[in-house]
Protein backbone atom coordinates (compact mmCIF):
# COMPACT_ATOMS: atom_id res chain seq x y z
CA UNK A 1 0.00 0.00 0.00
CA UNK A 2 1.58 3.44 -1.26
CA UNK A 3 1.50 5.22 2.28
CA UNK A 4 2.58 8.79 1.67
CA UNK A 5 4.53 11.04 4.41
CA UNK A 6 1.27 13.29 4.80
CA UNK A 7 -0.55 10.82 6.43
CA UNK A 8 -3.60 12.38 8.74
CA UNK A 9 -2.67 15.77 7.65
CA UNK A 10 -5.59 16.03 5.08
CA UNK A 11 -8.29 15.10 7.38
CA UNK A 12 -6.70 16.64 10.43
CA UNK A 13 -6.25 20.33 8.52
CA UNK A 14 -9.91 19.75 8.34
CA UNK A 15 -10.63 19.27 11.54
CA UNK A 16 -8.69 21.70 13.49
CA UNK A 17 -10.60 24.48 11.29
CA UNK A 18 -13.94 23.30 13.14
CA UNK A 19 -12.34 22.67 16.83
CA UNK A 20 -12.78 26.01 19.56
CA UNK A 21 -11.22 26.71 22.33
CA UNK A 22 -13.08 26.88 25.65
CA UNK A 23 -13.04 28.62 28.63
CA UNK A 24 -15.90 29.26 31.26
CA UNK A 25 -16.90 32.55 32.17
CA UNK A 26 -17.71 35.61 30.34
CA UNK A 27 -13.90 36.56 30.46
CA UNK A 28 -12.35 33.34 29.44
CA UNK A 29 -8.68 31.98 30.27
CA UNK A 30 -7.64 31.73 26.56
CA UNK A 31 -8.52 28.40 25.73
CA UNK A 32 -6.60 26.80 28.86
CA UNK A 33 -10.63 25.05 29.74
CA UNK A 34 -10.87 22.74 27.07
CA UNK A 35 -12.02 22.62 23.58
CA UNK A 36 -15.61 22.77 21.65
CA UNK A 37 -16.63 21.11 18.38
CA UNK A 38 -18.69 24.13 15.80
CA UNK A 39 -21.50 21.14 15.78
CA UNK A 40 -23.97 23.12 13.71
CA UNK A 41 -24.82 27.29 12.53
CA UNK A 42 -24.03 28.90 15.89
CA UNK A 43 -23.92 26.04 18.35
CA UNK A 44 -20.63 24.48 20.21
CA UNK A 45 -20.87 21.03 21.81
CA UNK A 46 -17.74 20.40 24.76
CA UNK A 47 -17.93 18.66 27.36
CA UNK A 48 -19.99 19.75 30.90
CA UNK A 49 -17.21 19.52 32.91
CA UNK A 50 -15.50 22.12 30.53
CA UNK A 51 -18.47 25.13 31.42
CA UNK A 52 -19.57 24.83 34.27
CA UNK A 53 -21.39 28.29 34.65
CA UNK A 54 -24.14 29.82 32.54
CA UNK A 55 -21.46 31.72 30.49
CA UNK A 56 -18.60 30.75 28.32
CA UNK A 57 -15.93 32.45 26.44
CA UNK A 58 -15.09 30.48 22.71
CA UNK A 59 -11.83 31.14 21.01
CA UNK A 60 -12.19 30.49 17.34
CA UNK A 61 -9.60 28.80 15.23
CA UNK A 62 -8.80 32.53 14.19
CA UNK A 63 -7.87 33.54 17.24
CA UNK A 64 -10.90 36.06 17.60
CA UNK A 65 -13.00 35.23 21.69
CA UNK A 66 -16.42 35.55 21.81
CA UNK A 67 -19.53 35.09 24.27
CA UNK A 68 -21.33 32.40 24.59
CA UNK A 69 -24.55 31.02 26.44
CA UNK A 70 -24.18 27.55 27.71
CA UNK A 71 -27.82 26.12 26.42
CA UNK A 72 -27.60 22.52 27.37
CA UNK A 73 -26.06 20.91 29.81
CA UNK A 74 -26.32 17.18 30.35
CA UNK A 75 -23.89 16.39 33.68
CA UNK A 76 -24.64 13.40 33.62
CA UNK A 77 -23.52 12.40 29.75
CA UNK A 78 -21.28 15.26 30.30
CA UNK A 79 -22.12 17.17 27.47
CA UNK A 80 -23.14 20.92 26.80
CA UNK A 81 -23.99 23.19 24.41
CA UNK A 82 -22.55 26.37 23.76
CA UNK A 83 -24.43 29.35 21.77
CA UNK A 84 -22.00 31.95 20.41
CA UNK A 85 -23.52 34.08 17.19
CA UNK A 86 -21.18 35.28 15.08
CA UNK A 87 -18.60 32.57 15.62
CA UNK A 88 -18.85 31.73 11.85
CA UNK A 89 -16.99 28.88 11.99
CA UNK A 90 -17.69 25.43 9.91
CA UNK A 91 -19.49 23.07 11.02
CA UNK A 92 -18.03 19.44 11.08
CA UNK A 93 -19.15 16.29 9.61
CA UNK A 94 -20.33 14.11 11.96
CA UNK A 95 -20.10 9.98 11.61
CA UNK A 96 -21.48 6.66 13.26
CA UNK A 97 -18.84 5.41 16.05
CA UNK A 98 -21.10 2.23 15.64
CA UNK A 99 -20.13 1.46 12.52
CA UNK A 100 -16.68 1.55 13.16
CA UNK A 101 -14.87 -1.26 13.83
CA UNK A 102 -11.96 -2.49 17.06
CA UNK A 103 -8.92 -1.44 15.08
CA UNK A 104 -10.01 1.61 13.01
CA UNK A 105 -7.80 4.56 12.86
CA UNK A 106 -9.18 7.66 14.99
CA UNK A 107 -7.74 10.59 15.80
CA UNK A 108 -8.24 13.24 18.09
CA UNK A 109 -7.88 17.12 18.29
CA UNK A 110 -7.87 19.48 21.05
CA UNK A 111 -5.82 21.68 23.35
CA UNK A 112 -3.83 19.48 25.87
CA UNK A 113 -1.89 21.46 28.25
CA UNK A 114 -2.83 24.61 26.57
CA UNK A 115 -1.24 23.77 22.99
CA UNK A 116 -3.63 24.85 20.50
CA UNK A 117 -5.59 22.64 17.97
CA UNK A 118 -2.81 19.18 18.65
CA UNK A 119 -3.60 15.89 17.04
CA UNK A 120 -2.92 12.70 18.24
CA UNK A 121 -3.62 9.49 16.59
CA UNK A 122 -4.55 6.09 17.65
CA UNK A 123 -7.32 3.05 17.09
CA UNK A 124 -10.84 2.58 18.12
CA UNK A 125 -11.33 -0.34 21.26
CA UNK A 126 -14.22 -0.36 21.86
CA UNK A 127 -18.17 1.08 21.96
CA UNK A 128 -19.46 -0.44 24.72
CA UNK A 129 -20.04 -0.24 28.72
CA UNK A 130 -16.58 -0.12 30.45
CA UNK A 131 -15.02 -3.54 31.04
CA UNK A 132 -15.01 -4.71 34.11
CA UNK A 133 -12.26 -3.27 36.52
CA UNK A 134 -12.33 -0.28 34.73
CA UNK A 135 -13.19 2.44 37.82
CA UNK A 136 -15.68 5.24 36.79
CA UNK A 137 -17.74 6.11 39.86
CA UNK A 138 -20.80 4.12 37.67
CA UNK A 139 -20.58 5.96 35.08
CA UNK A 140 -18.73 3.31 33.62
CA UNK A 141 -22.37 1.50 32.80
CA UNK A 142 -23.02 4.34 30.26
CA UNK A 143 -21.66 3.40 26.36
CA UNK A 144 -18.23 5.11 25.80
CA UNK A 145 -16.01 5.30 22.63
CA UNK A 146 -13.16 3.73 24.08
CA UNK A 147 -9.89 4.51 22.13
CA UNK A 148 -6.41 3.54 22.40
CA UNK A 149 -5.23 7.62 21.41
CA UNK A 150 -3.10 10.27 23.76
CA UNK A 151 -5.61 12.54 25.26
CA UNK A 152 -4.83 15.09 28.29
CA UNK A 153 -6.32 18.08 30.10
CA UNK A 154 -7.33 20.58 27.56
CA UNK A 155 -8.82 17.61 25.08
CA UNK A 156 -12.18 17.77 27.05
CA UNK A 157 -14.85 18.14 24.56
CA UNK A 158 -13.05 18.07 21.66
CA UNK A 159 -13.60 15.65 18.65
CA UNK A 160 -12.57 12.30 18.36
CA UNK A 161 -13.24 11.33 14.51
CA UNK A 162 -12.52 8.22 12.15
CA UNK A 163 -9.70 8.14 9.30
CA UNK A 164 -12.16 10.55 7.07
CA UNK A 165 -12.07 13.40 9.58
CA UNK A 166 -15.55 12.62 10.37
CA UNK A 167 -16.54 13.26 14.16
CA UNK A 168 -17.79 9.82 15.86
CA UNK A 169 -17.51 11.99 19.66
CA UNK A 170 -16.24 13.92 21.92
CA UNK A 171 -13.59 13.40 24.16
CA UNK A 172 -14.15 13.26 27.99
CA UNK A 173 -11.76 11.60 29.90
CA UNK A 174 -8.68 9.02 30.24
CA UNK A 175 -9.57 6.14 32.64
CA UNK A 176 -6.68 3.21 33.10
CA UNK A 177 -5.18 4.80 30.73
CA UNK A 178 -7.96 4.49 27.94
CA UNK A 179 -9.62 7.55 26.00
CA UNK A 180 -13.11 8.18 26.80
CA UNK A 181 -15.19 9.34 24.58
CA UNK A 182 -19.00 10.19 24.46
CA UNK A 183 -20.67 8.74 21.10
CA UNK A 184 -21.71 11.44 18.73
CA UNK A 185 -25.77 9.83 18.30
CA UNK A 186 -25.46 10.62 22.66
CA UNK A 187 -24.60 14.09 21.64
CA UNK A 188 -27.46 14.23 19.29
CA UNK A 189 -29.78 13.37 21.88
CA UNK A 190 -28.46 16.43 24.14
CA UNK A 191 -28.98 18.57 21.11
CA UNK A 192 -32.62 17.67 20.51
CA UNK A 193 -34.31 20.46 19.70
CA UNK A 194 -32.04 23.06 19.09
CA UNK A 195 -31.31 24.71 16.16
CA UNK B 1 -0.87 17.91 0.08
CA UNK B 2 -2.13 14.80 2.08
CA UNK B 3 -3.22 10.96 1.29
CA UNK B 4 -6.08 9.92 -0.93
CA UNK B 5 -8.74 9.63 1.87
CA UNK B 6 -9.26 6.63 0.14
CA UNK B 7 -5.67 5.74 1.20
CA UNK B 8 -6.10 5.85 4.86
CA UNK B 9 -9.94 4.36 4.56
CA UNK B 10 -8.09 1.67 3.37
CA UNK B 11 -5.45 1.17 5.97
CA UNK B 12 -8.40 1.67 8.83
CA UNK B 13 -10.09 -1.14 7.49
CA UNK B 14 -6.60 -3.29 7.08
CA UNK B 15 -6.40 -2.71 10.76
CA UNK B 16 -9.67 -3.69 11.44
CA UNK B 17 -9.15 -6.69 9.54
CA UNK B 18 -6.30 -7.47 11.05
CA UNK B 19 -7.96 -7.22 14.76
CA UNK B 20 -11.16 -9.13 13.66
CA UNK B 21 -8.94 -12.08 11.98
CA UNK B 22 -6.50 -12.31 15.03
CA UNK B 23 -9.16 -11.37 17.91
CA UNK B 24 -11.15 -14.65 16.81
CA UNK B 25 -8.67 -16.55 18.61
CA UNK B 26 -8.62 -14.67 21.80
CA UNK B 27 -10.17 -15.21 25.36
CA UNK B 28 -11.04 -13.62 28.28
CA UNK B 29 -9.30 -15.19 31.00
CA UNK B 30 -11.09 -14.46 34.20
CA UNK B 31 -8.33 -15.61 36.89
CA UNK B 32 -8.65 -12.65 39.44
CA UNK B 33 -12.00 -11.35 41.15
CA UNK B 34 -12.08 -7.80 39.04
CA UNK B 35 -9.85 -7.64 35.72
CA UNK B 36 -9.93 -9.96 33.44
CA UNK B 37 -6.48 -10.68 31.56
CA UNK B 38 -6.40 -12.01 27.79
CA UNK B 39 -5.45 -15.54 26.41
CA UNK B 40 -4.65 -16.72 23.20
CA UNK B 41 -5.79 -20.27 21.47
CA UNK B 42 -2.63 -20.74 20.69
CA UNK B 43 -3.11 -24.69 19.67
CA UNK B 44 -6.38 -26.79 19.74
CA UNK B 45 -7.42 -26.73 23.13
CA UNK B 46 -4.90 -24.85 24.78
CA UNK B 47 -5.01 -21.36 26.05
CA UNK B 48 -1.98 -19.15 26.58
CA UNK B 49 -2.06 -16.40 29.11
CA UNK B 50 -0.11 -14.48 31.72
CA UNK B 51 0.12 -14.22 35.21
CA UNK B 52 -2.93 -16.94 35.92
CA UNK B 53 -2.70 -18.99 38.72
CA UNK B 54 -2.37 -22.86 37.07
CA UNK B 55 -0.22 -24.14 35.29
CA UNK B 56 2.47 -21.43 35.10
CA UNK B 57 6.10 -20.46 34.72
CA UNK B 58 7.49 -17.88 36.97
CA UNK B 59 10.18 -17.78 34.86
CA UNK B 60 8.50 -16.26 32.02
CA UNK B 61 4.84 -15.01 33.44
CA UNK B 62 3.51 -17.25 30.89
CA UNK B 63 0.63 -19.90 31.88
CA UNK B 64 -1.29 -22.34 30.14
CA UNK B 65 -4.75 -23.16 30.21
CA UNK B 66 -6.88 -25.82 28.73
CA UNK B 67 -10.41 -25.17 26.71
CA UNK B 68 -13.11 -27.15 24.60
CA UNK B 69 -11.71 -28.68 21.73
CA UNK B 70 -12.84 -26.97 18.29
CA UNK B 71 -14.42 -24.21 21.01
CA UNK B 72 -13.01 -21.28 18.65
CA UNK B 73 -10.21 -20.27 15.61
CA UNK B 74 -6.63 -21.28 16.45
CA UNK B 75 -4.22 -18.44 15.97
CA UNK B 76 -2.63 -17.77 13.02
CA UNK B 77 1.32 -17.70 14.00
CA UNK B 78 3.94 -15.16 12.45
CA UNK B 79 7.34 -15.10 11.77
CA UNK B 80 8.85 -12.97 14.80
CA UNK B 81 11.90 -12.71 12.79
CA UNK B 82 10.36 -10.60 10.14
CA UNK B 83 9.43 -7.91 12.06
CA UNK B 84 12.17 -5.08 12.72
CA UNK B 85 11.62 -1.59 14.19
CA UNK B 86 9.05 0.64 12.47
CA UNK B 87 6.83 -1.94 11.64
CA UNK B 88 3.15 -1.13 12.26
CA UNK B 89 1.94 -3.60 14.97
CA UNK B 90 -1.18 -3.93 17.13
CA UNK B 91 -1.40 -5.47 21.06
CA UNK B 92 -5.32 -7.13 21.44
CA UNK B 93 -6.70 -7.72 24.04
CA UNK B 94 -10.28 -9.55 25.05
CA UNK B 95 -11.91 -8.56 28.27
CA UNK B 96 -15.64 -9.18 28.02
CA UNK B 97 -18.69 -10.33 25.57
CA UNK B 98 -17.76 -7.06 23.40
CA UNK B 99 -15.10 -8.18 20.74
CA UNK B 100 -11.48 -7.36 21.13
CA UNK B 101 -9.40 -4.50 21.95
CA UNK B 102 -6.71 -2.81 20.30
CA UNK B 103 -3.96 -0.97 20.80
CA UNK B 104 -1.45 0.08 18.05
CA UNK B 105 1.61 1.35 17.79
CA UNK B 106 5.41 0.04 16.16
CA UNK B 107 8.03 -2.28 16.55
CA UNK B 108 10.75 -0.35 19.02
CA UNK B 109 13.48 -2.80 19.05
CA UNK B 110 14.69 -6.40 18.21
CA UNK B 111 17.57 -8.42 18.71
CA UNK B 112 18.65 -11.70 20.08
CA UNK B 113 18.23 -14.33 22.71
CA UNK B 114 17.60 -12.50 26.32
CA UNK B 115 17.24 -13.50 30.06
CA UNK B 116 14.83 -11.11 31.79
CA UNK B 117 14.57 -10.20 35.46
CA UNK B 118 12.46 -12.83 36.52
CA UNK B 119 15.17 -15.47 35.05
CA UNK B 120 13.48 -16.92 31.57
CA UNK B 121 15.26 -17.56 28.79
CA UNK B 122 13.32 -15.56 25.80
CA UNK B 123 14.44 -16.47 22.04
CA UNK B 124 14.24 -12.64 20.94
CA UNK B 125 14.44 -9.46 21.92
CA UNK B 126 11.15 -7.65 20.75
CA UNK B 127 9.74 -4.39 22.06
CA UNK B 128 6.95 -1.83 21.02
CA UNK B 129 5.59 1.48 22.36
CA UNK B 130 2.35 -0.24 22.25
CA UNK B 131 0.47 0.64 25.63
CA UNK B 132 -0.46 -2.19 27.38
CA UNK B 133 -3.42 -0.91 29.33
CA UNK B 134 -5.17 -3.31 32.04
CA UNK B 135 -6.22 -6.52 30.64
CA UNK B 136 -4.21 -6.69 27.77
CA UNK B 137 -1.57 -8.77 29.78
CA UNK B 138 -1.35 -12.03 27.99
CA UNK B 139 -2.47 -10.56 24.41
CA UNK B 140 -1.01 -11.28 21.15
CA UNK B 141 0.97 -8.43 19.45
CA UNK B 142 -0.05 -8.93 15.97
CA UNK B 143 1.27 -7.65 12.81
CA UNK B 144 -0.98 -5.84 9.85
CA UNK B 145 -1.67 -8.78 8.35
CA UNK B 146 -3.51 -10.32 11.60
CA UNK B 147 -0.54 -12.85 12.21
CA UNK B 148 0.35 -13.33 15.84
CA UNK B 149 4.34 -13.08 16.31
CA UNK B 150 3.59 -13.22 20.66
CA UNK B 151 2.41 -13.25 23.68
CA UNK B 152 2.29 -9.29 25.54
CA UNK B 153 3.51 -9.11 29.34
CA UNK B 154 2.78 -6.22 31.47
CA UNK B 155 5.82 -7.32 33.75
CA UNK B 156 8.78 -8.31 32.31
CA UNK B 157 9.62 -4.62 31.61
CA UNK B 158 8.44 -0.83 32.63
CA UNK B 159 9.29 1.53 29.52
CA UNK B 160 8.83 -0.58 26.30
CA UNK B 161 6.04 -3.28 26.01
CA UNK B 162 7.89 -6.65 25.97
CA UNK B 163 6.75 -9.36 23.93
CA UNK B 164 7.20 -12.90 23.73
CA UNK B 165 7.72 -14.08 20.98
CA UNK B 166 5.94 -17.56 19.08
CA UNK B 167 9.17 -19.68 19.56
CA UNK B 168 9.48 -19.29 23.09
CA UNK B 169 6.10 -19.50 23.71
CA UNK B 170 5.71 -22.47 22.20
CA UNK B 171 8.74 -24.27 24.52
CA UNK B 172 7.31 -23.19 27.41
CA UNK B 173 3.60 -24.20 26.64
CA UNK B 174 4.92 -27.46 25.41
CA UNK B 175 6.75 -28.11 28.89
CA UNK B 176 4.07 -27.14 30.66
CA UNK B 177 1.55 -29.12 29.06
CA UNK B 178 3.63 -32.42 29.71
CA UNK B 179 5.00 -31.82 33.25
CA UNK B 180 3.02 -28.47 34.55
CA UNK B 181 6.45 -26.69 35.07
CA UNK B 182 9.39 -25.81 32.96
CA UNK B 183 12.85 -27.29 34.17
CA UNK B 184 15.83 -25.10 34.27
CA UNK B 185 19.34 -26.36 34.77
CA UNK B 186 20.72 -26.25 38.34
CA UNK B 187 24.06 -27.31 39.57
CA UNK B 188 23.78 -25.82 43.12
CA UNK B 189 26.67 -22.88 44.27
CA UNK B 190 26.77 -19.73 44.82
CA UNK B 191 29.73 -17.21 42.68
CA UNK B 192 31.18 -14.44 42.03
CA UNK B 193 32.97 -12.89 39.30
CA UNK B 194 36.69 -12.85 40.02
CA UNK B 195 40.21 -11.73 38.36
CA UNK B 196 43.09 -14.16 39.00
CA UNK B 197 45.90 -12.86 40.53
CA UNK B 198 48.47 -11.41 37.61
CA UNK B 199 50.91 -14.05 38.34
CA UNK B 200 48.56 -16.99 37.90
CA UNK B 201 46.94 -15.11 34.66
CA UNK B 202 50.66 -14.99 33.50
CA UNK B 203 51.44 -18.50 34.41
CA UNK B 204 47.98 -19.89 33.19
CA UNK B 205 47.13 -17.51 30.85
CA UNK B 206 43.94 -17.12 31.83
CA UNK B 207 41.89 -13.80 32.85
CA UNK B 208 38.89 -14.59 35.37
CA UNK B 209 36.19 -16.26 35.96
CA UNK B 210 33.86 -17.77 38.50
CA UNK B 211 34.97 -17.49 42.62
CA UNK B 212 33.08 -20.17 43.85
CA UNK B 213 31.13 -18.96 47.68
CA UNK B 214 28.90 -21.86 48.56
CA UNK B 215 28.48 -25.27 47.51
CA UNK B 216 24.73 -26.85 48.58
CA UNK B 217 25.28 -30.08 50.10
CA UNK B 218 23.86 -33.24 47.51
CA UNK B 219 23.77 -31.01 44.45
CA UNK B 220 25.70 -31.55 41.46
CA UNK B 221 28.80 -29.43 42.13
CA UNK B 222 29.24 -31.34 45.52
CA UNK B 223 28.85 -34.46 43.87
CA UNK B 224 31.67 -33.32 41.42
CA UNK B 225 33.98 -32.26 44.37
CA UNK B 226 33.72 -28.32 43.49
CA UNK B 227 35.10 -26.85 46.98
CA UNK B 228 34.51 -23.06 48.03
CA UNK B 229 37.92 -21.19 46.67
CA UNK B 230 37.66 -22.69 43.31
CA UNK B 231 37.35 -20.50 40.69
CA UNK B 232 35.61 -21.69 37.36
CA UNK B 233 37.83 -20.47 34.46
CA UNK B 234 36.34 -22.59 31.42
CA UNK B 235 33.19 -24.42 30.61
CA UNK B 236 33.35 -27.33 27.87
CA UNK B 237 36.47 -25.50 26.82
CA UNK B 238 34.99 -21.75 26.21
CA UNK B 239 36.41 -18.89 28.64
CA UNK B 240 34.19 -17.71 31.07
CA UNK B 241 34.30 -14.35 32.38
CA UNK B 242 30.50 -13.59 34.23
CA UNK B 243 27.39 -15.35 34.59
CA UNK B 244 26.06 -15.42 31.29
CA UNK B 245 27.98 -18.21 29.73
CA UNK B 246 27.15 -20.11 32.84
CA UNK B 247 23.22 -18.97 32.57
CA UNK B 248 23.35 -19.43 28.97
CA UNK B 249 24.65 -23.22 29.06
CA UNK B 250 21.68 -23.80 32.51
CA UNK B 251 18.89 -23.15 30.17
CA UNK B 252 17.05 -25.07 27.61
CA UNK B 253 16.95 -29.13 27.54
CA UNK B 254 19.64 -29.90 29.59
CA UNK B 255 19.09 -31.76 32.35
CA UNK B 256 21.14 -34.78 32.61
CA UNK B 257 24.03 -33.19 30.39
CA UNK B 258 27.35 -33.05 31.46
CA UNK B 259 29.47 -30.03 31.68
CA UNK B 260 33.47 -30.17 31.96
CA UNK B 261 34.91 -27.62 33.74
CA UNK B 262 38.18 -25.93 34.10
CA UNK B 263 38.81 -25.00 37.64
CA UNK B 264 42.15 -22.95 39.18
CA UNK B 265 42.73 -24.53 42.79
CA UNK B 266 45.45 -23.93 44.53
CA UNK B 267 47.32 -22.32 41.68
CA UNK B 268 46.71 -24.86 39.76
CA UNK B 269 44.32 -26.08 36.49
CA UNK B 270 41.83 -28.96 37.01
CA UNK B 271 39.40 -30.53 34.81
CA UNK B 272 35.98 -31.66 36.50
CA UNK B 273 32.89 -32.92 35.24
CA UNK B 274 29.20 -31.66 36.23
CA UNK B 275 25.98 -33.36 35.68
CA UNK B 276 23.51 -30.88 35.52
CA UNK B 277 20.35 -31.59 37.68
CA UNK B 278 16.88 -30.02 37.64
CA UNK B 279 16.69 -26.29 39.94
CA UNK B 280 14.64 -27.81 42.76
CA UNK B 281 11.24 -25.51 42.51
CA UNK B 282 10.59 -23.80 45.55
CA UNK B 283 7.48 -23.24 47.42
CA UNK B 284 5.89 -26.22 45.25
Amino acid sequence: MAMSTTFLSGPAEQLRARVVGIAHGRRGRGAAGGAGIAWSGDLFVTSAHVVTGSHATIVTPAGRALPGEVVRRDAERDIAVVRAPGANVPAVVTGDPYGLRSGSLVFAVGHPFGVRDAVTVGVLQAVSPLPRGYGLNGKGSLVWIQADVRLAPGNSGGPLADAQGRVIGVAAMVVSGVALAVPAPDVERVLAGLT
Amino acid sequence: MSDDPTTLATLSEQLADAVATAGAALVAVHARPRLPSTGVHWKDGVVVTTEATVRRDGGTDLAVLRIASGSLPVARLGDPATLRPGHLVLALARLDEGGPRAAFGAVSATGGKWRCWKGGEIDRWLQSDLDIYPGFGGGPLVDATGRIHGVNSGGLSRALATTIPVATVNRVMTQLLERGYVARGWIGTAMQPVQLDPATKQRLKRAGGLLLLSVEPDAPASRAGLLVGDVVVAIDGTSVDGFDQLLDVLGGDVVGKKLRLEVVRAGQLVSIDVVIDERPRRGR
